[in-house]
């Protein structure tokens, strides 16, 4: 019912300004492109520095190593990761507003896509680069090109990050084409050399023509629709890169969608404070009105709504059931250690930007941007947790270990917030800052749907309109080592000690005895294969020559696999029968499994040991003709052969998507030129 | 054992995934003519990471290569595994400075590491934690290079000079048995020499982990922690050839001391099929700890 009558006021509030804004929106477009101010200059100073610093820290970074980010292997994964999932995940926030408000034709988007989709071009970009100083060996990233492993999450999050970033680009792009055509016919005067040439080559053919519109419009629909799913599949893939290993808390089918709402939630209050932060700067307050903050504050608290229902459904299942992992995870983080963080993140970056837009008295621009400013830090917290708290999870121990941010990453990641601005500013100054075709259009829309309502009304009755709200203007704001070298070279003495202990002492002992000792019993083996199995058989006879009966053989098979000198295994022993005979088939029964596994001779040995006395060995040399493997793979894991059918169908969905992409640049290009 | 990280197919493959290989190609032949040249190019990436499956032995390679071992195809002349005896497990960490020593390794770098376990009755005892060579390596499956390998001997072993230091393999590993080399390795006490995958040398910014010495392997020699651990508690076993040796010479058939000592793998429930069994000798608590 609010959200009604808010959207007739904002009808009206933008049909009263119908005509003051097609010359203001030109106007504030050209402002940023005119001699920057002293404020403008020192602003672009002090973030560069930051930006500059950041570069510093990761050049420091790459000559000490990860090391010096508080990397270590208890915490393999942290703070630029966390950064990664954040500056993608607010570049949705340009998607949100710009396609999904076209999609469903809310036309009071027009002043604010320029600015949102220019964000999620910046961010994404900055959030890709994150990814440097997150790898450890930087140089290597071609190998994503040359060499990919298709299995990966890694290399889809590459695959998608691109597709996005492509996407976002084209979406960016497109409606400047009928914006530089207008300033290039209009305000040559205003735009400066560079400009001028830059607009004349990207405008060139574009009249505005009723074809080239419905081209435009078609090819912007087309796009429009494809960034949302493009932007859900990134943020899920990067969910994935998560979501598919084994540790507690990661592994969540939750993950994914999480991460889309996570991305949209702290999209949207970025766009918020971009559009505040220009607004400010470039006075256009005649433009873009409290009630877009509003309005962007509505969205804003939908989905935190949304994301605080989605953090409770991620941690309820596991805490219930509470296998060992996910139970000490979620202890550390609802009562242990990061319990003050979660429970921040919670108060501060869930309920309180619900409560300042549930609030009437602080539904207004200060109140958003106030939300907006608590939200996306918050959101940055939260993804911290979420990376920090299972990476230092030991799946072994069960202990948790720790991480501690030294400058390096947060002069990185401080860095790459101050990129945004930076960056902002700068392509500002290129490109006009409203898509002023878009304005002028939807004011030419506004005109009749207002000449149309108005005359209904009168006809109706005269009733006093609602007071507006008041039009105040806000500016966007730690090991012990061991002793390891005396007690290393000591070990090792001993090591090469032992070492020579048991080589000295080959196992068994069964270094045939023959002659001598003349009152020793006597053995002699014998090795056929019947059936496809080995029999041995071992006949003793006593110093006298008669049949030894009831004594144990031992049978044992010789083996070069580990050492040149041969390795006597035992295969088990047999009991003389009264003909002295003792016979043993090698996997003729469950106690005596082994069965040669290879062709060729192979060494069997028999040996009887009298009490009291040497033993007695014989050996033989039989030609194994049947041989088995005694190795049976582990069976396939069922769903893994749909892996390549999988692929090609991503890949020619990938591929699809890009030649769209590239086929709407073309197109609108073609209807320029005819 | 020759490294599998080359682009084409090693020569000692088997016919049949050649015969895949040459289904794609043939695939992509087709669709080049159809004039689909975009999809084409994706397609030689996937007859390559077909390529690349096949020369480490993926599950669907796996499939059709044991399909020709019921009619009597080769099969890999080994397949390595490991055998703890915990009943004899003192925790003196023998094993992790032996392999430390030999490997360059710095004092965290514990590629075969002693846990300090306590059973459900309250006792201690000792776990020597190496590589445990899954034969479905998580860790494998989530590397973006494929840095990491598995030979067809069933040694998953990590190509220092590929590896981009993304640690997704640290994620993926439920055994934490990933080291990274976080700063400049030691300087080196030995003569340098070419690092290769069976014999690693740490390199700055990329992950290290077990081997299970897999240069020494193909010589007959014990790795290090085996030939190191003076309570014979570690074997190093052949799946194929089914025999297991420790360290002071004890020689055993593999099957009949696995069967004989109820041995049990680590995780069994992850389904990464482990190829590092252990024997619980007083009731220890190995399951379950997730």
């Amino acid at each position: 019912m609010t959200t009604q009558a808010l959207t007739t006021q904002a009808m009206k509030t933008l049909a009263v300004t119908a005509e003051a804004t097609s010359t203001s929106a030109r106007a504030a477009s050209l402002g940023p492109f005119g001699k920057p101010s002293r404020l403008w200059w020192l602003t672009i100073l002090a973030l560069s520095l930051v930006v500059l610093t950041g570069i510093g820290a990761w050049v420091v970074q790459l000559r000490g190593g990860m090391g010096v980010a508080g990397y270590s292997d208890q915490a393999f994964w942290a703070i630029y990761i966390a950064d990664v999932v954040t500056f993608i995940g607010v570049s949705y926030g340009g998607a949100v507003v710009s396609a999904i408000l076209r999609l469903t034709g809310a036309t009071w988007r027009a002043p604010l896509t320029r600015l949102a989709e220019g964000t999620a071009v910046v961010t994404v970009l900055i959030g890709a680069a994150l990814i440097i100083p997150h790898i450890g060996n930087p140089i290597r990233l071609y190998e994503l090109v040359t060499r990919p492993n298709l299995s990966a999450p890694v290399f889809w999050d590459f695959v998608a990050v691109m597709t996005y970033t492509f996407g976002s680009i084209v979406f960016f792009a497109l409606p400047l084409v009928p914006d530089m055509a207008i300033l290039h016919k209009g305000h040559k005067e205003a735009l400066g050399s560079r400009r001028v040439t830059l607009y004349a080559r990207v405008s060139r053919g574009w009249v505005g023509a009723p074809a080239q519109r419905r081209v435009l419009a078609g090819a912007l629909g087309l796009v429009s629709i494809m960034i949302i799913p493009l932007a859900v599949s990134v943020h899920s893939v990067l969910a994935w890169a998560f979501a598919t290993t084994s540790r507690p808390w990661w592994h969540e089918s939750i993950w994914a969608p999480q991460f889309v709402v996570a991305a949209l939630y702290s999209g949207v209050a970025l766009v918020i404070l971009v559009i505040a932060g220009f607004r400010r700067g470039y006075h256009l307050e005649a433009l873009i009105h409290p009630r877009h903050f509003v309005r962007l504050g509505f969205i804003l608290a939908t989905l935190s709504a949304t994301y605080i229902y989605l953090t409770f459904a991620d941690l309820l299942p596991g805490s219930y059931v509470a296998d060992r992992g996910t139970a000490a995870m979620f202890t550390e983080l609802l009562v242990g250690r990061l319990a003050i963080w979660f429970w921040l993140f919670a108060v501060v970056g869930g309920l309180l930007p619900l409560l300042l837009v549930a609030l009437p008295w602080t539904r207004n621009v200060w109140g958003m941007v106030i939300a907006a400013i608590l939200v996306v830090p918050m959101m940055w917290l939260k993804r911290i947790l979420m990376v920090v708290g299972p990476a230092t999870y030991d799946t072994m121990t069960g202990i948790f270990g720790r991480y501690h941010f030294t400058w390096v990453p947060v002069a990185i990641t401080l860095a790459a917030t101050a990129a945004i601005p930076l960056l902002l500013m700068l392509l500002f100054r290129v490109v006009p800052l409203l898509s002023i075709d878009e304005i002028e259009e939807i004011e030419q829309m506004q005109e009749v749907n207002d000449l149309e309502r108005n005359a209904a009304r009168r006809r109706q009755t005269g009733s006093g309109e609602s007071g507006a709200d008041d039009d105040r203007l806000v500016g966007a704001k730690g090991k012990a080592h061991r002793v390891a070298g005396a007690t290393g070279v000591l070990a090792l003495v001993a090591l090469m000690g032992l070492l020579a202990v048991g080589s000295a002492h080959p196992a068994q002992a069964a270094t045939p005895h023959s002659g001598g000792t003349t009152s020793a019993p006597a053995v002699t083996i014998t090795g056929i294969e019947a059936g496809g199995l080995m029999q041995l058989t071992a006949t003793l006879t006593s110093p006298h020559g008669k049949p030894l009966p009831n004594a144990q053989v031992a049978f044992l098979f010789s083996t070069t696999e580990f050492g040149a000198q041969a390795r006597f295994v035992p295969l088990g022993s047999a009991t003389t029968d009264k003909a002295g005979i003792a016979r043993l088939t090698l996997g003729g029964d469950a106690d005596h499994l082994y069965q040669p596994t290879a062709k060729g001779p192979q060494q069997f040995v028999a040996t009887y040991t009298a009490p009291g006395a040497q033993p007695v060995t014989a050996s033989t040399t039989v030609t194994v003709t049947a041989a088995r493997s005694a190795y049976t793979p582990a069976p396939a894991k069922p769903l893994a052969s749909i892996g390549n059918v999988l692929v090609i169908a991503l890949f020619s969905i990938v591929a699809a998507i890009w030649l769209t992409l590239g086929t709407q640049i073309w197109r609108v290009r073609r209807v320029c030129q005819s | 054992m020759k490294p599998t990280t080359d682009l084409e197919v090693p020569a000692g493959l088997p016919p049949e995934v050649a015969q895949e290989v040459g289904k794609f190609l043939s695939r992509r032949n087709l669709l080049a003519t159809a004039g689909v040249a975009a999809a084409a190019g994706a397609l030689t990436m996937v007859s390559y990471r077909d390529e690349a499956q096949a020369a480490t032995m993926s599950p669907a390679a796996k499939a059709t290569t044991m399909a020709k071992v019921a009619k009597g195809a080769k099969v890999p002349a080994h397949a390595w595994c490991m055998v703890i005896d915990l009943r004899h497990c003192d925790g003196c960490e023998v094993c992790t400075q032996s392999c430390q020593q030999r490997h360059g390794l710095r004092d965290e770098q514990t590629w075969i590491k002693v846990f300090g376990m306590t059973d459900a009755a309250g006792g201690t005892f000792h776990m020597p934690r190496p590589c445990m060579m899954c034969e479905d390596a998580p860790c494998m499956y989530v590397c973006p290079v494929g840095a990491t390998i598995r030979t067809n001997e069933g040694l998953v072993l990590v190509d220092v000079d590929a590896c981009v230091g993304s640690r997704a393999c640290m994620a993926a590993c439920p055994y934490e048995a990933r080291y990274f080399n976080w700063t400049d390795p030691l300087p080196p006490k030995r003569m340098p020499m070419p690092a290769t995958p069976q014999m690693p040398v740490p390199q700055k910014g990329t992950v290290g982990k077990c081997v299970f010495c897999a240069d020494r392997l193909p010589q007959g020699e014990l790795p290090a922690c085996v030939a190191g651990c003076p309570m014979g508690v570690l074997y190093i076993g052949d799946l194929v050839t089914d025999i297991a040796v420790n360290g002071p010479g004890n020689t055993v058939v593999l099957s009949e001391f696995l069967r004989d000592n109820d041995a049990v793998r680590y995780k069994e429930e992850l389904g990464t099929n482990p190829r590092v069994y252990y024997i619980l000798g007083h009731g220890q608590n190995l399951g379950g700890v997730a």
